[in-house]
């Protein structure tokens, strides 16, 4: 047994009032904001090493290969410096780097704003360190990343300072958003939509179907903690919602346990179905693994699985 | 008188209650957990809302109304055993019977009454205390605390008061306060008017006083009538109440037990005997006979010179033929009931020789003449030495008379009433005061038909014990040296007087008897006609130890008959080789156990102390423990209790099982690392008594012992260390000091066997008994030197004996007398060495083969020896003086070195240097 000893956490992230001395310290944006760019810096830095170029010829700036003059090419593409070595023609060829429109959306719902004495942090931080840490490794690739709603994509030294101002001042009303907000994408924006996804699937859907219809693809991360996953209660327990619905009262939630966990499967598969249908990856996270994982995870989606279409 | 009450009966009420509760309970489910939980959307769509435990489950339920039940019991103040008096608020009045026959649970005794002055003490009412003995002394009402400490310096006695004058304070009091509570501590004896004096206490409860009465559950058990004679040591044995068996111990003057032995009653008789067979010479040895276990001077029987068997030599002169009418058939008969009458010596041999080889008290020569030569030196000298000469007239002596008479006599005697004499055969006079026969009847039936006559001499009346009624001497004595001759003027069988064949001549025979023995300024009268006083000697108290007399008690006259008071408390008086016992219980006393019941009253045991048990604390108790579980419970049910179980887990688990599994490892580093330590340096070791002021003080004196033995010896100890015999290994230490802590618990048998084996291997322990100031060579041994008995049934110790003066442990560094420590009085116990062998050259020092394993001291010898940092001694000793401090340091210098050398001092080698420093 997991232990029924578990201890839940939740603020309102709304009004950033906790209801535990905890929870009141996690909920202080300015005490947190400072850690959580630390920790995204750190997990970029890590993370970094693993991207690499895009190792073809593009329209880069860093230097890629030198090629033959191909007959019928137009004239300034040669280079010259290159030719006058010798007898033939070579061109110039510079890195693709095609820079893309990256946008980031992570969940700032009451509902994230969980922990569990079996999960490390709080699942808002949690998205915020893995969406940030992302947008630094993308920027450093030479992408423009963009906050959902928020801002421009662009392309930025302090990228994760800036999301995370965008972020801080965000209102209240988008922040409770459980779904991500209707956005005017630029063409073929990549999306990187980080949450817990406890939302009405239908809604998300069509959402999605929206972005996709603007040209848009990208990533869904769904970060859990683990005892939404476990169910590791027992005994009498009224479970309040944190999105302020009713709340549910157990006469032994011990028993409720395969239940919930079949209820859980299944609101992921229709996730995933929805994910797929819109063309965008789907992966999972828990905090009680390394945010690192989730954000190479993510990172390494992009490059292949969107890359593919 | 056991039984249940309440002090507010209302408040049981409340159990009507209980089905209110009960329905509320029902209704009234236990809170669930609440806890905020993200996925709840995805619950909701699940199963219906679960609401099983919508009711108190039933366990818990019937632990609640067993809460709320006793909570209502507890407030009603329920009491066990209540008294069946409700006390009065007056002042209160405790009376203890002081007598002996308190004295074996003296203590339980003076925790009632505390336990009473304490109730006072809270409700702040004044008390008197009232020692029965103490009756004449009106009671004084004090504040309790102040009452307490004078119950705490009362004693028993050594006798048992009368109550009458007790009871006559305790009406004064009665009238005074009217509302006094009256407690009566008894010790459940009839004797000293104790009916009379329950009396009065019930005439006071009219009066509207209280009365509760305590008295012990034990029998009292007591000795009297010590009978020392031909057939044997016996006693008899006194109880009240139920008692079956016991044993009877006969201890000598030195309070070594010589013999033990069971009594038992038979039936519902108050009165047995226990009787030991022991041959003359040792039962002559015992002075004082005890019932074991039972410490009071009640179950005390003394044994004075008077006891002692005599052993009674008889030479007759007249022939063997006609042997049921010659003198040695009377003064057989006459001796045999309370002396040991030798059996006649061989014929060939001088008579007078033979007999005195026997070494008698009494050598009684039934007209026989001494003639000069070996026999009358063996005479003399075996009265010069202390020998009783008991002669007898008779035909022969009247011829020819000898040195060996107390007086000078006349040829040939004479005749009174014959066939030829003019006169009546006489009679006897009364004896005078100053003859050991006063108090005897002169009988009128008693004739003397002949008699020696002494020469007139001037002092001839101060040397006359008894005499006809014409004034003509019948017994007379002479001193000489430590010895004494007697004469009878008349002869031994019936020829010449009916004497012989009296009742009076038997009381005669054992009194002269029991002046044998005795020094010459013993009783007996000195003539100058003053009845002799004898100051008391050693008394005992109430606990039945022989100790220094109390200053009020006052001299006893040699006739004294009376039995003892406060004035003449029972013990030896006299000088002390003559001293003459005064019983605790007189041969003509009795025990009873009072009937309480017949006088109405209902005494309540000790160990129902109060009257009364509140039963308040122990509900309370379970109310708060019923509510732990409750808790538990309903951390259960709410799925909370792994925490909590978890931490009662971890709290027990660091509670037990730390010591043994978190501290294995480092401790055995620490064991191994001591144990270099110990093997690496010889060093002093003493044993942890359990007790951190022993201990420091064991440690302070090995210290300090070890810096002496580094001043003055070649050998340097290292730092003493403390063992820890359950666990420690021994074999280091040449020498273990083991401190007595009497409180502290008995080594278990695997401890004690560890110990056997180290004096096995030739280590030597030291034990310290520190008691020689509290213990008595009579009294009950005291708790320590039991402890050391105890424990050392199981290591088969060889027999000791007192350091002799001879022994080579008092010879091994300096030349000592003994061991003194923090005292100079007890003795120093040692392996028993030997008996010298007969003919062998005299040496000054003897020793076994080994050093003797174990050597026992009383007189606490590292409190003697201790010294704190600076070198200042720790402890004051007794008597004291710095002479004192150095004589202990040097026979711990000696013990160490008896240790460490064995035998070494009685080598043949040193004897020259010892003769000469001891200065033979």
């Amino acid at each position: 047994m997991a232990g029924s000893d578990i201890e839940t956490h939740w603020f309102d992230p709304l009004t950033r009032r906790g209801q535990a001395s905890p929870d009141a310290e996690a909920a202080n944006m300015a005490t947190k904001l400072p850690r959580l760019i630390a920790k995204a810096h750190e997990i970029a830095g890590s993370v970094a090493h693993g991207v690499h170029g895009r190792r073809r010829a593009g329209v880069g700036e860093d230097f890629w290969q030198y090629r033959p003059f191909a007959t019928g090419e137009s004239a300034h593409k040669v280079d010259w410096r290159r030719s006058a070595r010798g007898d033939q023609l070579f061109v110039r060829e510079r890195e693709w780097q095609g820079a893309q429109n990256y946008f980031v959306w992570m969940d700032g719902s009451p509902s994230m704003a969980f922990k569990s004495s079996l999960g490390g942090d709080y699942k808002i931080d949690r998205a915020a360190v893995i969406g940030l840490a992302v947008a630094e490794v993308l920027v450093q690739g030479g992408e423009r990343v963009g906050a959902l709603g928020l801002t421009p994509a662009f392309s930025a030294r302090n990228i994760v300072e800036r999301l995370a101002e965008a972020l801080a001042g965000q209102s209240p009303t988008d922040r409770a958003l459980d779904i991500p907000p209707e956005a005017a994408l630029p063409s073929r924006a990549r999306l990187l939509l980080i949450s817990d996804f406890l939302c009405d699937i239908a809604a998300l859907s069509a959402r999605l179907q929206e972005f996709t219809n603007a040209g848009g693809r990208g990533a869904m991360l769904m970060v859990l903690d683990p005892a939404e996953e476990s169910f590791p209660f027992m005994g009498e327990t009224l479970f309040l919602d944190t999105d302020g619905g009713a709340s549910f009262h157990a006469g032994d939630a011990a028993s409720l346990r395969s239940a919930f966990a079949r209820r859980l499967d299944q609101h992921e598969g229709a996730l995933r179905e929805a994910a797929k249908r819109a063309g965008f990856l789907f992966l999972r996270h828990h905090t009680d693994r390394p945010a690192a994982e989730a954000a190479l995870a993510m990172l390494m989606g992009l490059g292949e699985g969107m890359e593919a279409r | 008188m056991t039984g249940l009450a309440f002090a507010a009966p209302l408040a049981l009420l409340g159990l009507l209650a209980l089905p209110v509760i009960y329905w509320l309970l029902r209704v009234t489910p236990p809170a669930p957990r609440k806890l905020h939980f993200p996925p709840v959307r995805l619950l909701r769509q699940l199963a219906p809302q679960e609401r099983t435990p919508a009711r108190t489950p039933w366990p818990l339920l019937l632990l609640r109304l067993a809460i709320a039940a006793l909570i209502s019991l507890a407030l009603a103040g329920p009491t066990w055993n209540p008294s069946a008096v409700t006390p009065s608020a007056g002042p209160m009045l405790l009376a203890i019977d002081d007598g002996w026959a308190g004295a074996p649970d003296w203590d339980k005794r003076v925790a009632v009454a505390e336990r009473f002055l304490m109730e006072a003490n809270r409700d702040g009412t004044p008390a008197a205390l009232m020692l029965v003995s103490q009756g004449a002394i009106a009671p004084q009402l004090t504040e309790a605390p102040k009452a307490a400490d004078e119950l705490r310096a009362a004693r028993p006695k050594p006798w048992l008061a009368e109550r009458g004058a007790a009871a006559t304070q305790i009406k004064a009091f009665v009238a005074d306060h009217r509302e006094a509570r009256l407690v009566w501590i008894s010790d459940g004896l009839e004797q000293g008017e104790a009916k009379a004096f329950a009396k009065e206490l019930n005439e006071a409860t009219r009066g509207g006083a209280s009365l509760e009465i305590f008295s012990s559950r034990r029998p009292t058990l007591a000795l009297k009538g010590v009978v020392n004679d031909a057939r044997g040591l016996e006693v008899s044995v006194l109880k009240a109440g139920a008692a079956l068996n016991g044993q009877v111990e006969a201890l000598d003057e030195k309070g070594r037990v010589i013999m033990t032995t069971p009594f038992a009653f038979e039936g519902s008789s108050d009165k047995t005997s226990a009787k030991f067979d022991l041959p003359v010479e040792l039962r002559n040895d015992a002075s004082l006979l005890r019932i074991v276990g039972e410490n009071s001077a009640g179950a005390v029987g003394l044994l004075d010179a008077r006891a002692r068997v005599r052993r009674v030599a008889i030479v007759s002169g007249s022939g063997e033929s006609q042997p049921l009418l010659s003198a040695d058939h009377y003064l057989a008969k006459a001796l045999a009931p309370f002396a040991q009458v030798l059996n006649p010596p061989p014929a060939e041999s001088d008579p007078i020789l033979a007999a005195l080889a026997d070494r008698p008290n009494v050598l009684v020569l039934a007209d026989v003449n001494i003639a000069p030569g070996e026999a009358f030196e063996a005479a003399a000298n075996f009265v010069e030495q202390g020998g009783l000469l008991l002669r007898f007239a008779g035909p022969r002596l009247a011829n020819a008379n000898d040195e060996l008479t107390p007086v000078r006599l006349r040829r040939n005697g004479r005749v009174l009433g014959g066939a030829m004499s003019w006169e009546t055969p006489k009679r006897l006079a009364e004896f005078e005061p100053a003859s050991p026969f006063f108090g005897l009847p002169a009988p009128s039936e008693v004739t003397i038909t002949r008699q020696m006559l002494a020469e007139p001499d001037p002092g001839l009346s101060a040397q006359t014990w008894a005499q006809l009624a014409d004034g003509t001497p019948l017994v007379t004595f002479e001193r000489r040296g430590k010895g004494l001759i007697v004469l009878f003027h008349v002869s031994a069988d019936t020829t010449w007087s009916n004497l012989p064949i009296s009742g009076v001549f038997v009381e005669m025979l054992k009194r002269l008897c029991a002046l044998s023995g005795e020094d010459a300024t013993g009783v007996g009268g000195d003539g100058s006609g003053n009845q002799a006083m004898l100051p008391p000697l050693r008394t005992l108290d109430g606990f039945g130890a022989l100790g220094a007399p109390a200053p009020t008690a006052k001299a006893i006259g040699a006739d004294f008959h009376g039995g003892a008071s406060s004035e003449h408390p029972p013990g030896f008086y006299g000088s002390p080789g003559s001293a003459v016992a005064l019983q605790t219980v007189a041969d003509d006393d009795i025990l009873q156990a009072l009937d309480f019941a017949t006088l109405g009253l209902t005494p309540h045991p000790f160990d129902l102390v109060g009257g009364a048990r509140d039963l308040r604390p122990i509900l309370l108790g379970l109310v708060f423990l019923g509510l732990v579980i409750d808790w538990l419970v309903l951390m259960r049910l709410s799925g909370r209790l792994r925490l909590a179980a978890a931490l009662a887990v971890a709290f027990v688990a660091v509670a037990a099982s730390q010591p043994p599994q978190a501290r294995a490892e480092p401790q055995k580093a620490a064991t191994a690392q001591r144990e270099r330590d110990a093997a690496l340096k010889t060093r002093l070791a003493y044993v942890i008594a359990g007790d951190a002021r022993i201990d420091e003080t064991s440690r302070l004196g090995l210290e300090a012992l070890s810096r002496t033995l580094d001043q003055r010896t070649s050998f340097s100890p290292g730092e003493p260390m403390g063992v820890d015999v359950a666990r420690d290994e021994l074999a280091f230490f040449p020498m273990l000091y083991w401190p007595i802590n009497a409180a502290a618990p008995q080594p278990d048998a695997k401890t004690v066997a560890r110990v056997a084996a180290y004096m096995r291997q030739g280590g030597t322990v030291v034990f310290d008994t520190r008691d020689a100031l509290t213990a008595h060579a009579n009294a009950a041994p005291t708790p320590e030197t039991l402890w050391l008995r105890e424990m050392a049934k199981g290591l088969d110790l060889p027999a000791l004996e007192v350091a002799p003066r001879d022994h080579v442990i008092t010879k091994t560094f300096y030349l000592l007398d003994g061991f003194v420590g923090r005292y100079a009085n007890g003795d120093t116990w040692v392996e028993a060495l030997p008996p010298e062998p007969p003919g062998g050259a005299a040496r000054p020092v003897r020793a076994t083969d080994n050093v003797s394993a174990v050597v026992i001291a009383s007189n606490d010898l590292a409190a003697a020896w201790a010294q704190d940092i600076s070198g200042q001694p720790l402890y004051p000793l007794t008597p004291g003086g710095g002479r004192q401090r150095e004589m202990a340091l040097r026979g711990g210098v000696n013990l160490v070195m008896y240790t460490l050398t064995g035998n070494y001092k009685s080598d043949q080698v040193h004897v020259r240097d010892l003769l000469q420093r001891l200065g033979q």
